[in-house]
């Protein structure tokens, strides 16, 4: 088996993108059939989508355990917000909060992605606090611990929920079309290289440092899209909410819900995160938290491919199975696919070694 | 098709409140998004209890007049988690699938300004129940909040001490950077050289923060004789532990708004001895007024009944504001956001809570706001006189 076989040719129209393109447009029809709850609702899906697909190209496809999804949002949330209020229109703002904070990223990843596994997350971890700093002490530009007005966009709640909406699901759509493309290209292939082994993947002449910014890069533009775009929505930031670190553990574990390093993985799992909240969790107050946890544990115990990799049809061939995990430790060809949804970088050493 | 109705089945707890929504017109409906969990949990429980108390007791008398009939009224509230997204989230569903006629908003600067972002897009009048300035700077029509401006509280306590003890002369402020510390601490900061002191130091310390030592230290060196923190309970009773260990003291101890708070008198017991705070209402002051409670006492013994505890700021605000509500209600004879409105711009009225009177910004210019120091392990009203119960005690003296 050699390591292409893990990249099946994805060329051409699959029956996903149709699947995908349907939600969309359902999303995109909130609007017109349902009242501005599921409007507010559909937002926060289409906005969890675009982030958890941003979070993918550095956790899923590197492989790399980043932390800094609130750090980006809160920087483009902050720089939307500071733009506008020095007069740019709503949407300049949005496009400069989204080069500026990929320019910041790039710089920084150029740095921080030299450390490696838990070094890196503690790192990416660091960088929400660093901002949140600078946002609390930096007054005269961000208004300290106050926080920071927005303009409140006129119109009514019915014109600026549309407005919202479609704004976050043009960053949806965006990040999906990139996904798309780093799926395909050799920056894909590349960066899944890395996650497997990234000496290997340095010593077969892939520039580890530039493929892995990239990645990094990719990860934090449109998060600082959905930031800027939050902070129109929501007109009054702060840094607490701004660098929420809740915000930075939500989205990974919708990432691993989906499936981690594909195109649909991050987006099922948002959607079906978001409506879980919604509708299960608001039965637990007291502990939905601790539930959360428990999900992401159990998530990386027993369906480490996420909800994609689950094979539907075996399951239902046999509906009761009597001990689910046998099949994980047994030997044979299913127990060496539940591994190497595992674990990529023992597969790529079995791998490398037939 | 309609989609809403399926897209409804599909989430139970929408269903259900949908199914509880029926009939609205037979009832005033207030919304209330409240923090039961999260980091503001122990306030928003406050709120909650104030909120079911004053529920039961207008009910108990039929209702709210509106127009010709007496409504009862529902308070639909439902737990936002200290969660900011949350917060609107469940202020949009309050408003368009609930269809609640009012709103009130959470307790914690933040999160009422965002909730509040939410219900002036809907036209929707919110009262919110611990407001400080800056949730009022961003010219929203529809958001107004029962406590009083913080500078109101800062000059009555500055006059007061000055009055007191003439040879205060140099203040050290130490504040929290979040919404209404910050806002008291920059405040004083502003106040204090009208009235001949000096400040001599000045720092805030990041939210979060877990040791106060460093900043103690400068402080400690700049001599003042008017110390002056603010914060929430936990970090001010961490700064007067670490003022102990380092051994600082100062005449006159301010904590904002510790003092008011039974939980910081208990966790620091003899240490709490002297710190002195301004507040925005005492369980102690002798208010009345043509409420359902009548008056502060009344208030007082019906929250003790309740909870066990005595009664705090946050329990009589929150009170506050459904009594604005309803008083709002009966005199526009309906419940319309218009006339609402209309009724709360105006709104002049005497409460067990003091006086409720919203300026334009939608605070309220209440100027008589009691300053409370701890003495024999109890807090005791200095001012106003009308209702002291006692004298301002320098520290060590």
């Amino acid at each position: 088996m050699s390591t292409s076989a893990k990249l099946p040719a994805r060329r051409g129209l699959r029956p996903a993108h149709f699947v995908f393109l349907a939600w969309a447009l359902l999303l995109a029809a909130m609007p017109f059939l349902a009242d501005n709850y599921f409007v507010r609702l559909a937002t926060f899906v289409a906005m969890y989508s675009a982030l958890a697909l941003s979070w993918n190209f550095i956790g899923g496809y590197t492989g790399y355990p980043s932390f800094a999804t609130a750090a980006f949002v809160g920087l483009g949330s902050y720089t939307g917000a500071v733009l506008q209020n020095a007069g740019a229109p709503m949407v300049v703002a949005w496009v400069c909060a989204t080069l500026f904070t990929g320019l910041v990223a790039a710089l920084i990843g150029a740095a921080i992605l030299r450390m490696k596994g838990h070094y890196f997350a503690v790192g990416s971890i660091t960088l929400i606090e660093v901002l949140h700093q600078v946002a609390s002490l930096w007054s005269s530009v961000t208004g300290g611990g106050e926080g920071l007005n927005v303009p409140i966009l006129a119109g009514g709640p019915d014109f600026a929920g549309r407005v919202f909406l479609y704004a976050m699901l043009v960053t949806m759509l965006l990040v999906w079309a990139v996904t798309l493309w780093v799926d395909r290209s050799k920056l894909g292939f590349g960066l899944r290289c890395i996650s497997q082994n990234e000496d290997a993947a340095d010593m077969v002449g892939i520039q580890v440092n530039r493929y892995k910014t990239a990645a990094f890069t990719l990860s934090a533009l449109f998060c600082g899209t959905v930031g800027a775009i939050y902070a129109s929505w929501v007109s009054y930031i702060s840094p607490s909410d701004a660098f929420s670190v809740l915000l930075t553990l939500k989205v990974p574990a919708m990432a691993m819900l989906g499936g981690l390093g594909t195109v649909y993985g991050p987006i099922v799992g948002a959607a079906a995160f978001v409506l879980m909240e919604e509708t299960i969790w608001a039965h637990f107050l007291d502990y939905n938290q601790a539930i959360l946890g428990v999900v992401i544990v159990l998530l990386i115990l027993f369906l480490p491919g996420g909800f994609l990799k689950i094979d539907y049809r075996r399951l239902w061939r046999r509906p009761l199975p009597v001990r689910p995990a046998a099949s994980v430790t047994a030997g044979g060809e299913k127990g060496d696919k539940a591994e190497k949804a595992a674990a990529p970088l023992a597969t790529f050493a079995r791998e490398g070694r037939s | 098709m309609n989609l809403n109705k399926h897209l409804a089945r599909l989430l139970p707890l929408v269903w259900l409140a949908c199914a509880g929504g029926a009939g609205a017109a037979d009832e005033v409906r207030i919304g209330a998004p409240l923090a039961l969990t999260g980091s503001l949990a122990d306030a928003g429980k406050k709120q909650q209890a104030a909120f079911a108390l004053w529920q039961e007791r207008v009910n108990a008398q039929g209702g709210i007049q509106v127009g010709a009939r007496k409504l009862p009224v529902k308070l639909v509230s439902y737990d936002y988690q200290s969660d900011e997204r949350r917060a609107q989230q469940l202020a949009e569903k309050l408003i368009t699938q609930d269809k609640v006629d009012l709103m009130t908003a959470p307790f914690g600067s933040g999160h009422a300004k965002v909730v509040a972002g939410v219900a002036e897009r809907y036209g929707m009048p919110i009262v919110a129940v611990s407001s400080s300035e800056p949730v009022h700077n961003q010219g929203y029509r529809n958001l107004f909040g029962t406590l009083a401006p913080s500078v109101g509280l800062v000059d009555a306590m500055i006059g007061h001490f000055k009055q007191n003890l003439p040879a205060l002369k140099r203040v050290a402020v130490l504040g929290r950077d979040d919404v209404f510390p910050r806002i008291m601490a920059t405040t004083l900061e502003k106040q204090a050289p009208a009235a001949g002191l000096e400040v001599v130091y000045s720092a805030l310390y990041p939210v979060g923060s877990m040791d106060h030592s460093a900043a103690l230290t400068s402080l400690k060196a700049a001599r003042p004789d008017w110390i002056y923190v603010t914060g929430y309970t936990q970090d001010l009773i961490l700064v007067r532990k670490q003022m102990a260990d380092l051994g600082i003291s100062a005449p006159v101890v301010t904590m904002i708004t510790g003092p008011a708070y039974r939980e910081f008198v208990d966790g620091l017991g003899p240490l709490a001895e002297g710190v002195t705070s301004a507040t925005w209402w005492h369980w102690s002051q002798n208010n009345t007024g043509d409420d359902v409670f009548g008056s502060t006492a009344a208030f007082t013994e019906a929250i003790r009944a309740r909870t066990g505890g005595d009664p705090d700021y946050v329990h009589a605000s929150s009170a506050a504001a459904l009594i604005v509500l309803q008083k709002a209600i009966e005199a526009a004879g309906s419940t319309d956001r218009d006339a609402v409105r209309a009724q709360l711009a105006k709104m002049d009225v005497q409460t067990f809570y003091g006086r409720i009177k919203f300026r334009a910004d939608g605070m309220n210019d209440n100027r008589e706001l009691p300053i409370i120091q701890v003495q024999s392990g109890k807090p005791v009203v200095l001012y106003p006189a009308a209702m002291a119960q006692g004298r301002l005690q320098a520290i060590g003296q």
